[in-house]
């Protein structure tokens, strides 16, 4: 088909869009409207996966860990009793192959406060290394992180209101008059604490939110006075016991320590019911026992960037190489995606679940196209014989319709596409907020988002979102158009 | 020379159940430079055998030769390309595509023949010129009277110069002053170019002007005049 033949062809096509106005504006925008959402929802997962993968990485998991294999075989139960030693050996490996590494024994227990009790998983860590490895450290809403060899302990800001540990952000007024006001043992100190908070107009106060870190401290301290801090954990020591293989021996343990800081970190696994305790105040017979045992060795490379997931230096496979014989054969070291199986499953489902219905809005519009052309086909009966009858041979007849319809489907991608970029910007920019959500469910949906769930760009499926879109149009017309041509010339002439 | 020649041309149609003879053996042969009509009465077989001369359906016996092409073994893109080449058509309704003008609606069977954007725009202002509408080129079908649709329509059968031009019923749809323009314009275009002209009709004007006569009966050729 020569070159003028198409473009000829091609303009017909154009010129025929104006002919049913109505259904082509109506079928188009049935098409923007998909491919804008389209974009939307991928966009908005794109970005929950990357911010949630960032935060797995930064403030979970570290790159990769180690644990005994036994251990990861169970490791959803936490089992302590196939820790390890040596972690001093392998951290000393991996810092001169230019790799953090921080030690910590995962226990669980029940942590009681004056107020309530609540079920807990307890790092033990090496705060130093801890800090250096995680980023969690910094996002010490009040309070500080817990020091090496005391017993102190940080938790998770929505396990402090549960327990009422801390500094409550917003207390009801008799919580207030008792507890807080309670606290001051002064007029001077009454002042400061009232000065603190400002009132709202539901009856409950508000932490001021011009309040600073000494006011914060200075208030800490008057309520850890009053023992409010003070927590015992309530845990059960599994050991192998050595003169009776496969015999696990509990042993009850009660630890009494103070909280010094609550986290509220970008990801809701810190902020749950967790809590971060110093190993080497745990070593002894008053502690866990742990006579150097560690559970696992977070690693992350010393030169890792926040805003990259661990790649190159940071795969296993990589980091396995640099520890050379190191590792015991008892021992594996696993990728951070192996111990994030929750996250996955709910990312996993989420994009099924949106991507089917975006789908199934595609196909809505698809059937609304392919009815437009059905129509536009049908009305069109008598001129599609003319044009057979002038020589158009059954392609060319074809072409015209296919063009036409991929025509629809270019603009409304068009349009999509431009629609979906505009509500894309602010969703980059702001997000939306799902603090609340996120509180509700302490934490455990799946995606390591706290509060705003911001979307990302994603311009290979911006493009081709418009691409499938113009396609699937311009092959909607196929079906009718081959269902016009069965007709013969002669009928064709005749329809009315 | 024969443009067209048709032997024992038989054609059946299925309708509802029941078979109806359209054409029951018509062997007729028309030459270069006719100007005939095919009469007769409705369900004579006129429309069916300008269909099948034209190449828009297939006979179910009998042989036709269009231009010298045996067009009965030829494929469904054989026959467009014939009709594309060879064969003009002058509907009653006109049917002229509404989205273009009448210059783009003229030029369009040069741009199937792969003829460049210059070429026949050139061609198709020419053939506007020769049925009359010089200044018409812009316009599109709606904005113009029936007899002017029909000029722009015997303007398009007529502009690839094709050794044939079958007109269906070319003046049904017109008042019988203008139907005798358009018969005018044809019979001079028969004379100037040489086109051949074979027309249906059951008017009696066409009938005049036409210097060749069959009339068919119940699918079979009843009379035959030349003037």
């Amino acid at each position: 088909m020569k070159d003028s033949t198409v473009r000829d062809i091609a303009l017909m096509a154009l010129r025929n869009l104006g002919r049913h106005r109505v259904k082509t504006i109506i079928t188009t925008t049935a098409v923007a409207i998909s491919v804008a959402l389209y974009i939307f929802i991928d966009g908005w997962l794109l970005g929950m996966n990357l911010e949630s993968r960032r935060n797995i990485v930064s403030y979970e998991t570290g790159a990769a860990k180690i644990q005994t294999n036994a251990y990861f075989a169970k490791k959803d139960e936490l089992p302590m009793y196939e820790s390890f030693t040596g972690a001093e050996e392998l951290s000393a490996k991996l810092t001169a192959a230019g790799y953090d590494s921080a030690p910590r024994f995962v226990f669980s227990g029940t942590l009681y406060s004056r107020e309530g009790t609540a079920p807990m998983v307890f790092n033990a860590v090496d705060p130093v290394k801890e800090a250096k490895l995680l980023r969690y450290v910094p996002y010490i809403e009040a309070g500080r992180f817990p020091e090496p060899g005391k017993r102190e302990i940080a938790v998770g800001t929505l396990s402090a209101a549960k327990l009422r540990i801390g500094i409550p952000e917003r207390p009801e007024k008799a919580e207030f008059d008792s507890e807080i006001l309670g606290a001051a043992t002064n007029e001077e100190e009454a002042a400061f604490v009232r000065s603190f908070y400002t009132e709202n107009t539901d009856g409950t106060l508000s932490v001021k939110k011009d309040g600073n870190a000494a006011d914060r401290d200075r208030l800490w301290k008057l309520l850890a006075a009053t023992g409010r801090m003070t927590v015992r954990i309530s845990t059960v020591i599994d050991m192998k016991d050595a003169d009776k293989p496969g015999a696990i021996r509990h042993v009850n343990q009660l630890i009494d320590a103070t909280v010094v800081g609550v986290i509220n970190s970008p990801n809701p696994k810190t902020n749950a019911n967790v809590a971060y305790l110093p190993i080497d105040a745990l070593q002894d017979e008053s502690g866990m026992m742990l006579g150097g045992k560690v559970t696992e060795i977070l690693i992350r490379a010393s030169d890792a960037k926040d805003s990259v997931l661990p790649q190159g230096k940071e795969t296993p496979e990589r980091i396995l190489t640099a520890l050379g014989s190191a590792l015991p054969t008892e021992l594996a070291l696993r990728g951070w995606k192996d111990y994030t199986g929750d996250y996955f499953a709910a990312s996993a489902q989420d994009n099924v679940t949106s991507r089917i219905m975006i789908i199934m809005l595609f196909i809505l519009s698809f059937i609304g196209i392919a009815n437009t052309m059905l129509m536009a086909i049908l009305e069109r009966t008598k001129e599609t014989g003319m044009l057979r009858a002038l020589g158009m041979t059954d392609s060319q007849v074809l072409l015209a319709y296919v063009i036409e319809a991929g025509c629809i489907g270019a603009i409304g991608s068009i349009i999509g596409i431009l629609i979906g970029c505009l509500i894309n910007i602010p969703m980059v920019v702001y997000g939306i907020d799902y603090s609340a959500m996120s509180k509700e469910m302490s934490g455990d949906y799946g995606y390591r988002i706290v509060a705003y769930f911001r979307s990302a760009w994603n311009p290979l499926v911006i493009i081709l979102s418009g691409v499938v879109a113009t396609i699937l149009s311009a092959a909607s017309a196929i079906p009718p158009t081959l269902r016009a041509l069965k007709m013969p010339v002669t009928d064709s002439l005749r329809f009315e | 020379m024969t443009v067209v020649e048709t032997k024992n041309l038989v054609k059946d149609y299925a309708l509802n159940g029941l078979t109806v003879h359209a054409l029951q053996g018509v062997s007729l042969s028309f030459e270069a430079g006719e100007f005939a009509a095919v009469a007769g009465p409705s369900g004579s077989g006129k429309s069916t055998f300008l269909h099948l001369v034209g190449c828009l359906d297939a006979p179910t016996s009998g042989t036709i030769t269009v231009a010298g092409n045996d067009v009965a073994s030829r494929t469904r893109k054989e026959l467009a390309l014939l009709r594309r080449r060879s064969i003009g058509f002058i509907f009653q309704a006109y049917n002229l595509i509404p989205v273009l003008s009448a210059l783009e609606n003229v030029s369009l069977p040069l741009t199937l023949l792969g003829a460049d954007k210059k070429e026949a725009r050139e061609s198709g202002l020419r053939a506007l010129e020769e049925v009359g509408l010089g200044g018409y080129g812009n316009r599109r079908p709606k904005e113009m009277s029936g007899g002017q649709q029909q000029r722009v329509a015997i303007a398009r059968a007529l502009v690839k110069k094709p050794a044939l031009i079958l007109a269906d019923e070319p003046t049904a749809n017109l008042d019988s002053k203008t139907g005798m323009e358009i018969l005018e314009l044809m019979l001079a275009l028969n004379k100037n170019v040489g086109t051949t002209f074979i027309f249906s009709t059951h008017d009696k004007m066409v009938m005049d002007y036409a210097r060749r006569l069959v009339m068919l009966r119940d699918g079979m050729v009843a009379e035959e005049m030349r003037k």
